[in-house]
C-alpha cells in the first residue's frame, strides 16, 4: 500500500474522488523561504569579490551631475566589474558576465542593494542602450559601442520620447531618410536623460512614414558630436541645477548606414526587447529603492512621538506590506520563469514599486511636518556608491517619485497594459 | 526564496476547486442562507480527511504543511463554504495545539482529524482586536472544577460548535479551557453572512471539570494560534474577493453598452487593474504568511498581520468596485455577487481590522 491515496483510509474500489488519487505526498512544500546552497555560494563569491574590490570611500566622493556623467573612480570600478564578469551576470563573459541563472542574478542584486552599491552611473547606457546593442547589434557595433558603454568608456543616452510622442511612443515623427550610405535625420527628441554628457545616442526614428506606425521605426546609433545635432539641457522640477533632461534637435544630421541597429523598420522590436536580459530583474530596483526609503523613514520616526501616532502607523503599515508584496511578487515572477512559464507581472511590479515609493515619500513629508521645510535635512545615510538623487531630501524624493510614475510608461499606461494583456480586456 | 507553487500544489488547488464546484455550488450556499443544512457537505469533507489535512499523522492527520492548508482555505473562501471547517481547523485546533498538554492535544486533535468534533475559539470580549492583552474573563479553580465568569463576543460557530476553546485569566495568566457549547449561555447573531455565524457566549457561573483546563501554566503560544487563525481568515477573504474579481472581469467582457463591451472603457479597465493588483498583493502576502508558518519562521508574526491587513484592503476594493461595475444586476438578491461580498466583509470584521493589523505591522517594523 504505497499509494499515497491509501493514507485516506478509504476503499479504493469505490469511484475515487479527484482529491484522493491525484495528490502526491512526495515533493510537497518546495515553495520555500530560502535559496539553495549553490545560489548562496554564488552570493558568497560575489560578496567576497565586493569586499576585495569596492573602491575606498575616501576616494569615491566625486558625484555624477547627470545620468551620463560618470566620475573617474566609478568608471574604473565599472570596468573592473566588467573585466571580472560581475557587471551583468546574465551576460556571457565577453560582455562582462558569467551566464548566471535567475536566482543567481537575484542574490547578486540583493548584495548590491544591501551595500548600496551602484553598478553604473549611466543606467540607460548599461540597461538599455548597451543591452540593445548586445542583443541586436552586429559584431562591429558590439565592439565599437556595446563593450565601451558597458566598460564605462563611453556614455550613452536614449532618444525615444518626442514632444508629440510620449505615452504614444510609436507615434514618433523624427524622420530618417536614406541618402546613399547615410541616413539624414531631422526632427526632435525630448526628455533625453544625460544627452548633454553622452558620447552617443540610440535614437528611434521613422524610416517608413507609409507603414503602420509600429512598422516604420528604426533604431540608429548617433554620435553626439555629429554636425547638425544640438542638445539643450533643461532642469527638472527638483531644482534649477538638477539638469539631466535634454531636448535634442536634429537638423540634417548625417548618420552612416552602418549605424543602423538591427534591420530597417524593425526598431519597435528593439524598443520592446531592449531590456530582455534583465527584464525579469527590473523590479529589484523598485524593491530596493522602496526598502531603502522605508528604512530611512523608520530611522526618522523611531523613538519620536510620530511612532505612537495611529494615523502614521496605519499608513506606514500599509507601505511596509506594499514593499513586502512587491518583493514576493518579484520572487514569484522569477520562480515562474525558472519553471519555464512566461510571467506577466512586469507592469504590475512597476506600478506597485513606483506608486509605493511616491506614497512613502508623501507620508514622510506630511508626517515630518515643518521638519520637512529645511532642505538641509537629508534622510538616511547614503552609501558611498549611491547615486546622488536618492540621497536627497524627503520633499525631493516625493517630487522624484513622479519620475517613477511618469517615465517608462505612466501608471495609467501600466494599468492599460495589465487590463489588456494580463486580464484580456478588449482594446 | 522560491515563491511559486509546485506542480503538486497546483494540482491540489485544481482538485480542491473542482470538488468544491461540485459539492459546494452557490445553490448550497443559498440553501444554508434560507435555513437549510450543510451537514452533508461537512460529511463529505470529513470523508476526504480534510479536517486533518495539516495535523500530524500521529493524531490521524495527513501531515501536510500550512501551504497546502492555505490552498484549501483560499478555495473554501472562494466557494463561500459553509460549515465548521474554518473554526474547527484554523481556530479551535491551533488553540488546543498551543495550550494543551501532550495528552490533551492527542485527545482533542485526534477528534478534529477524525471529524468527530466541531470546535470554536473564544477570545475577544468587545474590543474587536482579538488581542490576549484584552482578555478579562476569568477561570477560578474550585476543587476539581473551574468556575468561569465573563462574556465572549463574536465567536465564529459559537452557537453551533460542539466544543469551545475559551481564553480566560486563571490566576492572572491567560489559559484555555475547553467548554461544551451546551454548557454556555449562547446568544446567536442575526448574521450579515448566514454561512458564517458568530455568537456571544456568556460564561458566568459555568462550571467545568478541571481536566478541561489546558496545560499546566500560562498558554504562552496562544498568540501564535491567534496569528494562525488570522492568516486562515485572510486566505478565505482573499478567496472570496478573488471570486468577486473573476466574476466582475467576466461580466466586463460580456456586458455591452454603447455597442461595445464595457471592459473596453478605460474607467472600467483601471478599476479592474487595481482589483487585480490588490488580489495579487493580498494573495502573495497570505501565502507568504502560510509559508512562514509552514517553516516555523520567526517572521510569521509580522507576516500574519500583513496578510490580514492586505486581505482587508483587497476585499474593500473588490466588494466596492465589483458591485459598482456590475451595476443594477449586482444589486439584486438573485445575483450571487452578494454571497462573496458578505463573506469577504466578515473576514475584515473579525480577528482585527486591516487598520489594526497595519498598525501592528508598523510597530513591529519600528521595534
Amino acid at each position: 500500500m504505497n499509494d499515497p491515496c491509501s493514507r485516506t483510509g478509504l476503499d479504493l474500489t469505490v469511484m475515487p474522488r479527484p482529491w484522493q488519487c491525484q495528490i502526491n505526498i512526495e515533493g510537497i512544500c518546495r515553495m520555500r523561504l530560502h535559496h539553495d546552497e549553490a545560489t548562496e555560494a554564488f552570493r558568497a563569491e560575489f560578496s567576497a569579490w565586493l569586499d576585495e574590490n569596492l573602491p575606498d570611500p575616501a576616494h569615491a566622493t566625486e558625484r555624477a551631475r547627470s545620468s551620463a556623467d560618470t566620475p573617474a573612480w566609478a568608471r574604473a570600478f565599472q570596468a573592473k566589474m566588467f573585466d571580472d564578469g560581475w557587471l551583468v551576470p546574465a551576460y556571457p563573459p565577453e560582455f562582462g558576465g558569467r551566464n548566471a541563472g535567475l536566482f543567481e542574478q537575484l542574490v547578486y542584486f540583493e548584495e548590491l542593494g544591501r551595500r548600496n552599491v551602484t553598478r553604473s552611473f549611466n543606467p540607460q547606457g548599461l540597461g538599455i542602450v548597451g543591452a540593445s546593442i548586445v542583443s541586436f547589434g552586429n559584431e562591429q557595433q558590439q565592439r565599437d559601442y556595446a563593450v565601451p558603454i558597458l566598460r564605462a568608456e563611453m556614455m550613452a543616452a536614449l532618444g525615444m520620447s518626442e514632444p508629440n510622442a510620449g505615452s504614444d511612443l510609436a507615434g514618433l515623427s523624427t524622420r530618417a531618410v536614406v541618402d546613399g550610405d547615410e541616413f539624414v535625420v531631422n526632427g526632435q527628441k525630448v526628455w533625453t536623460s544625460g544627452a548633454h554628457d553622452a558620447d552617443m545616442l540610440l535614437a528611434f526614428v521613422r524610416t517608413d512614414p507609409d507603414a503602420p506606425k509600429h512598422k516604420g521605426i528604426s533604431a540608429l546609433i548617433i554620435d553626439t558630436d555629429t554636425p547638425g545635432l544640438v542638445r539643450r539641457p533643461f532642469p527638472s522640477i527638483t531644482g534649477p541645477h538638477h539638469t539631466d533632461f535634454n531636448e535634442v534637435f536634429f537638423d540634417d544630421v548625417r548618420v552612416p548606414r552602418k549605424n543602423l541597429l538591427g534591420e530597417l523598420n524593425d526598431g519597435w522590436r528593439i524598443c520592446n526587447g531592449a531590456l530582455a536580459h534583465e527584464r525579469s530583474m527590473l523590479w529589484i530596483m523598485w524593491s530596493q529603492g522602496f526598502d531603502t526609503m522605508i528604512e530611512d523613514y523608520l530611522a526618522d520616526v523611531r523613538d519620536t512621538p510620530k511612532a505612537e501616532d495611529p494615523v502614521v502607523l496605519d499608513k506606514l503599515g500599509r507601505l511596509v506590506a506594499d514593499a513586502q508584496a512587491l518583493r514576493l511578487l518579484g520572487n514569484r515572477q522569477l520562480a515562474k520563469q525558472q519553471r519555464g512559464l512566461v510571467p506577466a507581472e512586469q507592469s504590475l511590479l512597476k506600478m506597485m514599486g513606483s506608486e509605493g515609493q511616491r506614497e512613502l515619500a508623501l507620508l514622510a513629508v506630511e508626517t515630518l511636518g515643518p521638519e520637512a521645510l529645511d532642505q538641509r535635512q537629508v534622510p538616511g545615510q547614503a552609501g558611498a556608491f549611491a547615486s546622488d538623487r536618492l540621497a536627497t531630501t524627503w520633499f525631493n524624493r516625493y517630487l522624484f517619485g513622479f519620475a517613477g510614475t511618469i517615465s517608462g510608461g505612466t501608471s495609467e499606461i501600466q494599468r492599460n497594459i495589465i487590463a489588456e494583456r494580463v486580464l484580456g480586456l478588449p482594446r | 526564496m522560491d515563491f511559486e507553487f509546485t506542480d503538486e500544489q497546483l494540482e491540489l488547488q485544481r482538485t480542491v476547486r473542482d470538488l468544491l464546484e461540485q459539492e459546494c455550488p452557490p445553490e448550497l450556499v443559498r440553501k444554508v442562507i434560507e435555513g437549510g443544512s450543510a451537514d452533508d457537505f461537512w460529511s463529505t469533507l470529513v470523508s476526504l480527511d480534510w479536517p486533518g489535512l495539516a495535523l500530524p499523522e500521529e493524531y490521524g492527520g495527513t501531515g501536510y504543511s500550512w501551504v497546502e492548508l492555505a490552498i484549501v482555505l483560499e478555495e473554501l473562501g472562494r466557494a463561500v463554504a459553509p460549515g465548521p471547517f474554518l473554526a474547527t481547523v484554523t481556530q479551535f485546533a491551533p488553540a488546543i495545539a498551543a495550550a494543551g498538554s501532550a495528552d490533551q492535544q492527542r485527545h482533542w486533535l485526534s477528534q478534529v482529524a477524525a471529524g468527530s468534533v466541531s470546535g470554536a475559539f473564544a477570545v475577544d470580549e468587545g474590543a474587536g482586536t482579538w488581542q490576549l492583552e484584552d482578555v478579562a474573563a476569568t477561570g477560578r479553580i474550585d476543587g476539581d472544577q473551574v468556575v468561569l465568569t465573563g462574556t465572549k463576543r463574536f465567536v465564529l460557530d459559537g452557537a453551533t460548535a460542539d466544543e469551545v476553546a475559551v481564553a480566560v485569566l486563571v490566576d492572572g495568566a491567560v489559559r484555555v479551557v475547553v467548554v461544551p457549547r451546551t454548557s454556555l449561555h449562547v446568544d446567536g447573531h442575526d448574521p450579515i453572512d448566514a454561512t458564517s455565524v458568530h455568537a456571544e457566549l456568556g460564561l458566568d457561573g459555568v462550571r467545568i471539570p478541571v481536566d478541561r483546563l489546558l496545560g499546566d501554566g500560562p498558554a504562552v503560544g496562544l498568540g501564535a494560534a491567534i496569528e494562525e487563525a488570522s492568516v486562515a481568515i485572510a486566505l478565505a477573504t482573499v478567496g472570496a474577493s478573488s471570486r468577486i474579481f473573476e466574476l466582475t472581469l467576466d461580466y466586463a467582457k460580456q456586458r455591452h453598452q454603447f455597442g461595445v463591451p464595457i471592459g473596453s472603457f478605460q474607467a472600467v479597465k483601471h478599476k479592474l487593474a487595481d482589483m487585480y493588483r490588490d488580489v495579487e498583493r493580498a494573495r502573495a502576502l497570505a501565502f507568504y504568511a502560510a509559508l512562514c508558518l509552514a517553516e516555523g519562521d520567526d517572521r510569521s508574526s509580522a507576516a500574519a498581520s500583513m496578510a490580514k491587513a492586505a486581505a482587508g484592503e483587497c476585499q474593500q476594493r473588490c466588494a466596492q468596485d465589483g458591485l459598482q461595475l456590475f451595476g443594477g444586476i449586482g444589486y439584486t438578491w438573485e445575483h450571487d455577487l452578494h454571497l462573496y461580498l458578505r463573506r469577504a466583509k466578515v473576514g475584515e470584521l473579525t480577528f482585527g481590522s486591516s487598520s489594526h493589523h497595519r498598525q501592528r505591522v508598523a510597530r513591529l517594523a519600528l521595534s
